[in-house]
């Protein structure tokens, strides 16, 4: 029963295991649901697991059983799909232009922008009768330049950067997944992030060291002395934030690539956040820097031994970073300067600054200097690391 | 199944005002056996809930308070071998040290398995706890025993315990976890619900008063840049205080002089925004 439901209910991205769907049916089975009421409050609580999704599942709900218009696309979805089409073009017109029933080649005299335009156009005529169909543009479609937000579990195209030229913003933004394997050739990074690994041992002493025991025993003749340590259980957590934006920190993406890839397997814990630039209100815990915001008010939640490392070229226009409403993307406005949201995160943890760029430069840029009063700055490099390493562990 | 069908059924309790969407929830869980995960605010009454049903169902209520260094065999049961060494030493007590079973003794989970009765177990604040122990936890209450391995013994749940699990986590519990357990968000109540709610806690409270703090209570809520906000907890005790109060007056909040800001705001720097704010504040 309600499979379509379920279906449904995955399609638009919420995580519903098959297993919870089984229960429900037992729910089901069991004369436990009587109404439709039961059955949403049921359903809820034993398919979705997050109250992020209550919202989502709400829509899904009152379109399956009242028929309800699922939301429509708004703005800035339908210009993420013309940027998703832009790509497809540049990667192959005639299958796009024959996807859209038009002729290739008077596309083909248009500048990036007008076809990013005529896309646009093209979309919101078509946005109502083509929901689900095959050939052309929907959100749920098949088509092959469908809008890939509702994907279950699948990739997105990043944030909007605008006044660039739209080739280039559209080639921007593939997702960077930095989780993904890549190759690693610098293994002594490795070695000086172990460092952070082996930490002093925190706790209390609740371990008895038997060999300790015996031996303080036998010294003592017979009266027994136990010997308690401390447990050898690495507590430390690390906060590791990586500008993963603009074109300033491409070419340094294989490297933090290397040093997130060595880190993750080496810590207690491990967030990966990414920023642009700079940090304003939102952190996000997707590369692409959409789906999943970090408030940056809820570090304070985490434990205060978390050890905080940002990965960064700092270098801006100085009014992103000191200006209240800095950020240079249109959709994120804030109401505190990035540089007091800084401030705020070195308040709050012991945190380094990783600078890829080299020391020497560090002085022609302002906003690093700005930075550097801020973060203690090292260079990404090993010995870099090895000296924030260092300041990390330091006690006090 | 028939057994389940004629267990008793959670309905409110005399100190705890239920919506039925949240009824419904801790039914449907009793019913097909699963962990009830909530959600919410701090103050929302996760953890009264865990009481609430207790007292409603007349079982007993056993506590485990997760916290941050602890490991599931502290949960399980403990094997006390400081005791057990020093009467193998002195010889005076009337435990028999060659049965190590005797120095067993049950932890939280280990209790609510071995009772004689159906309990109600409240795991709370598991998101203190690392994810080994969130993960390890869910395999034991999956399958309803664990082994005891100084005497090689199976502990098996007479009664399946009616288990309550709360979280004041933003962060999502692993997702493997997520899956054994049903999934509630308590909001924080809406203005009616309150008032509800208030009257159960003061039967006798009168109309003005009730409205005046209820509204001077949302209003502060909504203040500017407060780190924790006031919840129910709060209320409730900043009521207390001003009933207790001889000299206060219900005309006082109006001209926007609110007393005991103290027991609404507990960290200084909120405290010094609240104190700003309320004089500028008129109901």
């Amino acid at each position: 029963m309600f499979t379509n439901f379920f279906y449904l209910l995955r399609q638009v991205g919420i995580p519903v295991s098959p297993t919870s769907f089984l229960r429900l049916q037992k729910a089901l089975s069991m004369g436990l649901i009587t109404s439709i009421d039961d059955f949403y409050t049921a359903a809820r609580s034993i398919l979705v697991k997050s109250e992020r999704y209550f919202d989502l599942y709400d829509q899904v709900f009152a379109h399956h059983f009242e028929g309800a218009e699922l939301k429509e696309p708004d703005e800035f979805e339908l210009s993420e799909v013309a940027r998703d089409m832009l790509e497809q073009w540049l990667r192959d017109p005639e299958g796009l232009a024959e996807a859209l029933g038009v002729d290739e080649a008077s596309l083909r005299n248009l500048t990036p922008e007008e076809l990013l335009q005529y896309f646009l156009d093209r979309l919101r005529e078509q946005t109502e009768a083509h929901h689900g169909g095959d050939r052309w543009i929907g959100t749920r479609g098949t088509s092959p330049v469908g809008h890939s937000g509702y994907h279950p579990g699948g990739m997105r195209v990043g944030g909007i950067s605008r006044n660039k030229s739209a080739v280039k913003v559209a080639m921007d933004r593939r997702y960077r997944d930095y989780s993904q394997e890549g190759p690693l050739t610098q293994a002594h990074m490795g070695e000086a992030l172990k460092r952070l690994r082996n930490m002093i041992p925190s706790g209390p002493k609740d371990v008895v060291n038997i060999d300790e025991t015996i031996y303080q025993t036998m010294k003592n003749a017979g009266e027994i002395e136990i010997v308690f340590d401390r447990r050898l259980k690495d507590r430390l957590k690390v906060v590791l934030a990586i500008d993963n934006g603009g074109w300033s920190m491409d070419p340094y993406v294989e490297v933090v690539q290397t040093l997130f890839n060595y880190s993750r397997a080496q810590f207690k814990e491990l967030k990966t956040l990414f920023f642009h630039n700079s940090i304003y209100d939102n952190l996000w815990e997707d590369p692409a820097r959409f789906k999943k915001p970090f408030r940056v008010d809820d570090l304070a939640r985490l434990d205060s031994e978390t050890r905080f490392i940002i990965v960064g070229d700092a270098s801006m226009a100085p009014y992103e970073l000191m200006a209240t409403d800095g950020s240079i993307h249109i959709e994120e406005r804030t109401l505190r300067s990035s540089h007091e949201r800084l401030q705020f995160i070195a308040d709050t943890f012991r945190s380094v600054w990783l600078n890829p760029k080299m020391a020497e430069e560090w002085p022609y840029t302002r906003t690093i200097n700005l930075i550097r009063e801020i973060f203690p700055m090292f260079e990404l490099s090993i010995d870099g690391l090895e000296k924030a390493v260092t300041y990390l562990m330091l006690k006090n | 199944m028939s057994q389940t069908n004629s267990s008793p059924v959670f309905t409110g309790a005399s100190k705890y005002v239920l919506d039925d969407e949240l009824a419904k929830i801790v039914n449907i869980s009793m019913a097909i056996e699963m962990p009830l995960l909530l959600k919410g605010e701090p103050g929302t009454g996760k953890t009264m809930l865990a009481h609430a049903i207790a007292e409603a169902l007349n079982m007993k209520l056993t506590v485990l308070n997760v916290k941050s260094n602890m490991k599931l065999v502290d949960a399980l049961y403990q094997y006390d071998t400081l005791t057990r060494l020093n009467d193998s030493r002195f010889g005076d007590s009337k435990r028999d040290v060659s049965n190590i079973e005797e120095y067993i003794k049950m932890g939280k989970i280990g209790q609510s398995f071995v009772s004689e009765e159906r309990v109600v177990l409240l795991i709370d604040e598991i998101d203190k706890a690392d994810t080994d122990f969130q993960d390890d936890m869910l395999d034991v209450l999956d399958q309803m025993e664990f082994d005891i391995i100084e005497i090689d013994k199976t502990i098996k749940a007479r009664y399946r315990p009616v288990i309550v699990i709360t979280s004041n986590a933003k962060k999502d519990l692993s997702d493997p976890f997520l899956g054994r357990c049903n999934f509630h968000h308590i909001a924080f109540p809406e203005t009616d619900m309150m008032r509800k709610i208030l009257h159960v806690h003061f039967p006798d409270i009168s109309r003005d008063l009730l409205e005046h703090t209820v509204k001077a209570f949302y209003r502060m809520r909504d203040f500017n840049g407060v780190e924790k906000k006031p919840a129910t907890r709060e209320l409730i005790n900043w009521i207390r205080a001003l009933k207790s109060d001889s000299d206060f007056k219900v005309k006082d909040l109006v001209k926007g002089d609110i007393p005991f800001l103290g027991v609404l705001f507990k960290k200084s720097p909120d405290y010094a925004i609240a104190r700003n704010s309320v004089s500028r504040m008129r109901l």
